[in-house]
């Protein structure tokens, strides 16, 4: 009885002890952890190999000097960024990309409501509306960029065809070749294919909005405006921040349809930051500016990154 | 039992995750043994793509490997640099000739000389074609077509607009106003306005034409002088004219010309292949493409256009180490008769090869001989010799578009392009 008595009759110590063969060291809890983790190693694995280590790479170069001449990387300390601080061309990116946002995120935000609203009411045909919306964000941006492409053609565009057979004007315009015009023609795209995203939230906030309290308001004599000041939009606010957020992260972030339909012209007009980065890296080659205007880029949208993070959490 | 069992699951899960892994990068390697790549921007040129595939099958038919990787010549340096930098370079790519020397700094790029000879190259090629592919007394790029960039005509636009080819600049200007007014939604003259790669040969031209340079051969800048304001001053004049047009690159270029919406624009030889495909007439188009001597300033002067070819690089490899190798026989085909006496003028370009050149079909085609006469003095392309020059053509076209979209004066213009372009070449040292 006494040799086959279990440790803990024995004396022997609580961390030697086990229960069964089969117990975990740890217990449950530190086993579910290490299962968790395990779950993890191929999210992490894929984060460190397409994230981490190209920003960090791109965080090095961002310090060298690494072009055409020089295809191995050579340490030129801050030498990039004093040459950005120098470059009125690459500054002026910086202005190109805050008018940009702001115009596209101003947009969106005020058409992408109204429409939310109108298909909030309830009319015939609402649904297949609602559903027809989303075709401008289900289509590819490229796609998108061809289809305003040609609407702003100065040759075959809709809409010189439009204004010339309307008299408005003697001959067809190069839209896409004066600076307002293309960034005017950047901007009503991406604001075009933006609106049913933006819709969509607004949409899903109108949803647990009190119709009660509307129709209250309307008998006490409320107009649109007073409704939408007073009631709807209080009720929507952390739609808006969430969307006022992301607009602006999505902004800073875009390329595809500004390369594709301007390529960051007429000069440098519609030249973003991301474009700038491109042009840097795939047209002149220069890697070490490229990766310090980025680092630049990255730094512009880490404050509303943070603030969308913040936000984020304060919801779990 | 079961905690072996676990154990033994891991193991086995550990061997065959190395196995798959192994699996999975040997394999590309095992289904390319013994085939060369060749990456192409002729290949992904739809028109143009049937010449690049009897190309692959005459090397087939000698008993050659060949597997054609097509890039949109907007993409291929792009390309070619990301795949020298993942280490995944194709065995062989088509060059533009005025990318060599940007290319010439890869670190993977091979010295022709080693796989085919220098003698052999140089019995077989004239050495001013040869010149296109040596940088640094290297030669990195083999000649694979040749010709010149200069002026082709529209005869059917000419003829409409009742005018004839013109011989100085005011001749030219007054041609392209009569198609301005006489042949409606036309763009009288088509330079490249739009695409940084593409608008320095157009000014280039007009710049020599206008008796100027851009920059000598010692890298001294020169555009800054009453030559370079002219010619910007000139072209400012025809944009505002509207005798060119904004937001075209030179595919848009060949489709007006091609249906008959452009009276004169600049392009190599393959011009006239672009016109067949474009206009739809096939080798009807010929009789409307006529090759002409660049405009001058005043009667007499010496026309000029610029030296163009496509070249072919090799790059390190198991398909490229030494003369044997697989990559050594298809570099050998491009310039046997064979290849030679049938791509290039299949692209109505010229061939690369003396013995090639002397071929009837080359002799006896008149579009030829009528492009030689024309061309006048090939002469080289100054921005394209220098390994900055990305960074150049950008330099020059954002100073031209801010000059003729009505952004800049052009005097104003041609100054920043200089002082730009300066620091440019001071920065490469």
């Amino acid at each position: 009885m006494t040799n086959s008595a279990t440790p803990a009759t024995t004396g022997t110590s609580a961390a030697t002890l086990r229960v069964s063969p089969l117990a975990e060291r740890g217990g449950l809890k530190a086993r579910e952890r290490r299962v968790g983790w395990f779950f993890l190693i191929p999210a992490l694995a894929a984060f460190a190999l397409v994230i981490l280590f190209p920003f960090l790479r791109a965080l090095a170069l961002a310090f060298t000097r690494s072009d055409l001449q020089t295809p191995e990387p050579v340490f030129i300390g801050l030498d990039n960024f004093r040459t950005i601080l120098n470059s009125p061309e690459i500054l002026g990116s910086f202005v190109t990309t805050a008018i940009y946002v702001t115009a596209v995120t101003a947009g969106t935000l005020v058409l992408g409501l109204a429409w939310a609203l109108i298909l909030n009411q309830p009319f015939r045909g609402q649904k297949a509306l609602r559903a027809l919306s989303l075709i401008p964000w289900v289509l590819p941006s490229t796609v998108t960029a061809f289809i305003w492409g040609w609407i702003f053609n100065s040759r075959f565009g809709v809409l010189n065809a439009v204004l010339v057979s309307a008299g408005a004007i003697p001959f067809p315009t190069a839209w896409l070749s004066t600076p307002g015009g293309a960034m005017t023609a950047i901007v009503i795209t991406k604001i075009w294919f933006s609106i049913p995203l933006f819709m969509s939230f607004f949409l899903a906030g109108l949803q647990s909005l009190d119709r009660e309290q509307i129709e209250a308001a309307r008998v006490d004599g409320a107009g649109n405006i007073d409704v939408l000041r007073d009631h709807i939009l209080p009720h929507l606010k952390p739609v808006l921040l969430v969307v006022i957020v992301l607009g602006v992260i999505g902004n800073l972030q875009h390329f595809d349809t500004i390369y594709a339909l301007t390529g960051g012209g007429p000069v440098r007009a519609t030249s973003t930051l991301s474009i700038e980065v491109y042009r840097r890296a795939f047209d002149q080659w220069d890697i070490g500016m490229a990766s310090a205007v980025g680092l630049l880029w990255v730094a512009t949208i880490m404050p509303a990154a943070y603030f969308y993070l913040r936000q984020l959490l304060k919801g779990v | 039992m079961t905690i072996q069992k676990t154990s033994m699951t891991r193991r086995r899960f550990g061997q065959l995750a190395t196995a798959g892994i192994a699996a999975l990068t040997a394999r590309p390697a095992m289904a390319q043994a013994g085939t060369v790549s060749f990456m192409s921007f002729t290949y992904a040129e739809e028109p143009n793509k049937p010449h690049v595939q009897k190309l692959l099958d005459g090397f087939a038919a000698a008993g050659g490997k060949v597997e054609a990787i097509g890039s949109a010549w907007g993409d291929m340096q792009k390309n070619i640099l990301l795949r020298q930098r993942s280490r995944t370079l194709p065995t062989t790519a088509q060059i533009q000739e005025r990318w060599m020397p940007s290319l010439a700094t890869l670190p993977d790029i091979v010295n022709l000389d080693d796989i085919l000879g220098r003698a052999k190259l140089e019995a077989a090629i004239d050495p001013k074609i040869l010149a296109m592919g040596r940088v640094n007394g290297k030669t990195v790029g083999l000649p694979l077509i040749t010709g010149s960039v200069g002026m082709v005509a529209n005869k059917e636009v000419l003829a409409k607009a009742g005018v004839e080819v013109p011989e100085t600049l005011a001749d030219f200007k007054k041609a392209l106003i009569a198609i301005r007014d006489k042949v409606p939604n036309s763009v009288p003259y088509a330079p490249a306005t739009k695409n940084v790669n593409s608008i320095p040969l157009d000014f280039m031209i007009m710049v020599w034409a206008h008796g100027g340079r851009i920059i000598d051969e010692t890298g001294k800048v020169l555009i800054n002088s009453d030559a370079g304001r002219a010619t910007l001053a000139f072209m400012t004049e025809l944009m505002k004219d509207r005798l060119i047009a904004p937001e075209l690159d030179r595919p848009d270029s060949r489709r007006l010309f091609g249906q008959g919406a452009c009276g004169f624009y600049a392009d190599p030889p393959q011009a006239r292949g672009f016109a067949r495909a474009f206009s739809g007439r096939g080798e009807a188009a010929d009789a409307f493409v006529l090759p002409i001597k660049t405009p001058v300033l005043k009667a007499g002067d010496t026309p000029h256009s610029i030296q163009w070819g496509h070249l072919v690089s090799a790059f390190k490899g198991p398909m490229m180490d030494g003369p044997d190798s697989p990559g050594a026989k298809w570099l050998n085909y491009l310039i046997s008769d064979a290849a030679q006496g049938t791509f290039p003028p299949s692209l109505s370009a010229l061939p690369v090869t003396r013995s090639a050149q002397a071929l009837p079909v080359v002799t006896k085609d008149a579009f030829f001989s009528n492009w030689k006469v024309a061309s006048g003095t090939p002469l080289i392309n100054e921005i394209g010799i220098w390994s900055n020059a990305p960074e150049l053509s950008t330099i020059l076209s954002e100073e031209f578009q801010a000059a003729v979209l009505g952004q800049k004066p052009s005097d104003a213009a041609i100054a920043a392009m200089a002082s730009r372009m300066e620091a440019s070449m001071a920065k490469r040292g």
